[in-house]
């Protein structure tokens, strides 16, 4: 046996220990972390998956019986799945492609080299930058129907004639609520999609130029294919966060008047922490979750991809 | 072996050891809760006795006047030395979520402000502990309380609190504006309240004299509610708590629809009495914009005394309506089963500072006079009427005579049941539906009333 096939026949199994040790290694390495997402991601889901299989209402401490999907059935049979559901749509449809609009909007505005916009670029961020809580809360002193800035300010024009119930008018409270959420939201979208246009290169646009394309020809064919990456994050985020918004909705309405502001989320409030029923509390929040997955994999396959859109 | 595959297993030994000291930690972090009660249970008395650190009472509270509670502790601290008070407190509107989490979550709660509202759900759902049980005394105590305050903290025959404050539902009115408009005396019915406040609207005095709270997600609302149905004669719930709101014609579809005509039809109130609370009506009736409305009497105070341009205008009246009858409430400092699992000790530092502030303390009801004298608080404790501070007080903001006759009328809130809670967030939302005209008053009532028995099947 020579030298030679020694070492080739060592080799092989060299490389598998090799391979081994290293994944070994990697796991080794992500176990604390892995242990820690265990702790406070998997075993909430895993104990919020059981509660909403029981009955488990805080007024009966001593009786969780197992109950299959019936907390399910009973939450999509109440009357207030249908209005609350139907509520979040019509947030949702409302809130993404304002946000979205306003934010590329603004991002075009402030992509201009001119003085004094990197201080208004700061400012932009503002909104965002207020607490959820106190934002509601400066809406709601602007909104109030008995001493709210913007009736006074509309009166004070005479553009109106009595103040407006902003918040205690069904059809007006989703409006001001849709509007309150696209002021707060608006700022982080502007941001991502600000970042986006610094990235793309200027010599497309010059290229564009000498191929004879306008203004809006360089915005669909250059600039909105480029941002495919950040509208795809934003577009994401905003779905994730109109159906799930209950910030907004806690301090300017308690999802009234009537039910005209009750949104999924805050049915699911409701049935936990008013009516102490967390089975159905827990369902609930199962519903919005699948919701969401089943929204976010339908945005994947619908927006084209970098190469698609520039192709 | 190579100097690059010992450090690959030392790094290996390294992070599987400290993962197994997070989980150590996580162990020992997860029985702590549990671990420190179970010691605490084990300890001797007489080691406990010797020790000198003071006795912890937390006691949570809504947010209202937390100076003079904060006041109201320190004083009680100087008087009972060992015992060391924690105060956390949380907006009322938010109050009864807030503790639903804080005694879910075991986070130590040994006092809190509770109301005849949750008494039954927090009982149902073992957060509080029955006080009689653990201090008979208390049932002597309770003699010298207004009826239906003990009512209000009583269930199964076991008292579970002593009294923060006990009060009515009233009906105040600006009598100077109303005289402005030639009216000179209160409405004595709904519908007069209707002329009256047409009156003052064609006046031009107001442009929506009246203006009753209605916010969904504000306690208050229901016992507003209530009160409305009272006065008329009406009532919410029979003796075996069945609704009979929901009858045809009843008192409560009454009032629902002089609701929905007082803000549509009439437009005699603003449609933003749906999202008002209690401080925002005493803001705007306090600068004249409305003249009636219907609130907790100790709001009288505020209106009288506060810093309102129509400060010292307003008065109290009786509940306009057939009966004048109205909602009598008791909001209560409650006994949690935390301080029952401290231990003796900690039981007995309770009970000391539930008597301080809601018992008799060297034969006068310190905090509960302090109460009634400096922000109008209405008492439970009957002795207090025959004081003569107390009596000049309310005297300088209201009426003691009108206010004793309105007592007399003053009923609990019916079908306080362990689901009587969930079924007012329910009926808050329907009362809404029906003022706004979305459901007709009789839908919204059959909806309550089939949602009372859904939750009683529960």
């Amino acid at each position: 046996m020579t030298g030679q096939s020694a070492a080739s026949r060592l080799q092989p199994s060299r490389l598998r220990l090799g391979r081994r040790v290293p994944n070994l290694y990697a796991w080794a390495t992500i176990l604390p972390v892995l242990i820690l997402v265990a702790a406070f991601t998997l075993y909430p889901f895993g104990f919020a998956a059981s509660v909403s299989l029981r009955k488990y209402i805080l007024t009966q401490p001593n009786s969780h019986p197992f109950v299959g999907l019936r907390n399910f059935s009973q939450v999509i049979g109440d009357e207030l799945f249908a209005t609350s559901a139907t509520n979040t749509l019509i947030f949702t449809l409302a809130s993404v492609p304002l946000v979205t609009l306003l934010g590329l909007g603004v991002a075009l505005l402030l992509n201009h080299p001119l003085r004094g916009f990197g201080v208004l670029r700061a400012l932009v961020l503002l909104p965002w930058a207020i607490p959820l809580v106190s934002a509601g809360i400066m809406w709601k002193l602007i909104l109030h129907g008995q001493f709210g800035a913007l009736s006074g300010l509309l009166f004070q024009f005479g553009m109106i004639k009595d103040y407006i119930p902003w918040l205690s008018d069904p059809s007006l409270a989703m409006l001001s609520v849709v509007f309150a959420h696209l002021w707060r939201e608006f700022p982080l979208p502007a941001i991502l999609f600000l970042a986006g246009l610094q990235n793309i290169p200027p010599e497309l646009y010059d290229a564009a130029k000498v191929d004879g394309a306008g203004v809006w020809a360089r915005f669909w064919s250059v600039t909105l294919p480029l941002l495919r990456a950040p509208l795809l994050i934003i577009v994401i985020y905003e779905t994730m966060i109109g159906i799930a918004v209950f910030d907004m909705i806690y301090v300017l309405t308690g999802g009234g008047p009537g039910s005209a502001t009750t949104l999924i989320s805050w049915f699911a409030y409701t049935a936990t922490f008013k009516f102490l029923n967390l089975g159905q509390g827990a369902a609930l929040s199962f519903i919005i979750a699948i919701a969401l997955a089943v929204l976010i994999i339908l945005y994947l396959r619908v927006l084209p991809t970098e190469e698609e859109a520039t192709s | 072996m190579s100097l690059y595959m010992i450090a690959r297993r030392l790094g290996l030994t390294v992070s599987l050891l400290t993962t197994l000291v997070a989980l150590l930690l996580t162990a020992c972090g997860a029985a702590e809760p549990a671990a420190a009660p179970a010691k605490e249970e084990a300890a001797p008395a007489e080691q406990k006795a010797a020790s000198t650190e003071p006795v912890d009472l937390n006691f949570v509270v809504w947010s209202y006047s937390i100076e003079t509670i904060q006041d109201n502790i320190s004083q009680f601290e100087s008087q009972v030395p060992g015992v060391k008070v924690h105060l956390s407190d949380f907006s009322w509107n938010d109050y009864h979520d807030t503790l639903a989490t804080r005694f879910t979550g075991n986070t130590p709660t040994e006092i809190a402000y509770s109301s005849d509202h949750w008494l039954q759900e927090w009982i149902a759902a073992g957060w509080i502990v029955p006080l009689d049980e653990h201090f008979p005394e208390v049932k002597d105590m309770v003699k010298d309380f207004a009826p239906y305050a003990v009512e209000g903290m009583t269930a199964d025959g076991h008292i579970y609190g002593l009294p923060y404050y006990a009060d009515m539902v009233v009906f105040m009115y600006n009598a100077a504006l109303a005289e402005k408009a030639g009216i000179t005396k209160a409405p004595e019915t709904w519908e007069e309240l209707t002329e009256h406040a047409q009156k003052i609207k064609e006046a031009g005095i107001s442009e929506f004299p009246v203006y009753i709270p209605l916010k969904k997600d504000d306690p208050w609302t229901v016992e507003i509610f209530y009160s409305m149905v009272y006065s008329r004669g009406g009532k919410m719930f029979d003796e075996n708590n069945n609704p009979v709101f929901n009858q045809p014609g009843s008192e409560a579809e009454k009032t629902l629809q002089w609701l929905h005509d007082a803000i549509f039809t009439q437009k005699i109130m603003d449609q933003s009495a749906l999202e008002v609370s209690e401080p925002d009506v005493v803001k705007t009736m306090g600068a004249g914009q409305q003249v009636y409305t219907v609130l907790a009497k100790y709001n009288l105070a505020e209106l009288n005394l506060g810093q309102h341009e129509q400060a010292g205008n307003f008065k109290l009246a009786l509940m306009p309506g057939e009966s004048h009858s109205t909602v009598g409430f008791v909001r209560f400092y409650a006994l949690t089963k935390d301080a029952v699992a401290q231990g003796p000790e900690a039981l007995q530092a309770a009970w000391k500072f539930l008597q301080y502030f809601g018992g008799p303390t060297d034969n006068e009801y310190k905090v509960v006079k302090r109460w009634a004298l400096e922000k109008g608080l209405g008492f439970a404790q009957l002795p207090l009427y025959d004081d003569a501070e107390v009596a000049a007080a309310i005297n300088k903001w209201g009426d003691v005579a009108l206010e004793r006759e309105q007592a007399k009328l003053a009923r609990v809130k019916e079908g306080l049941t362990p689901w009587w809670g969930a079924w007012d967030i329910y009926a808050r939302g329907q009362i809404h539906d029906a003022v706004l005209g979305t459901v007709t008053p009789q839908e919204a009532l059959k909806n309550m009333a089939d949602k009372w028995e859904e939750l009683k099947e529960q």
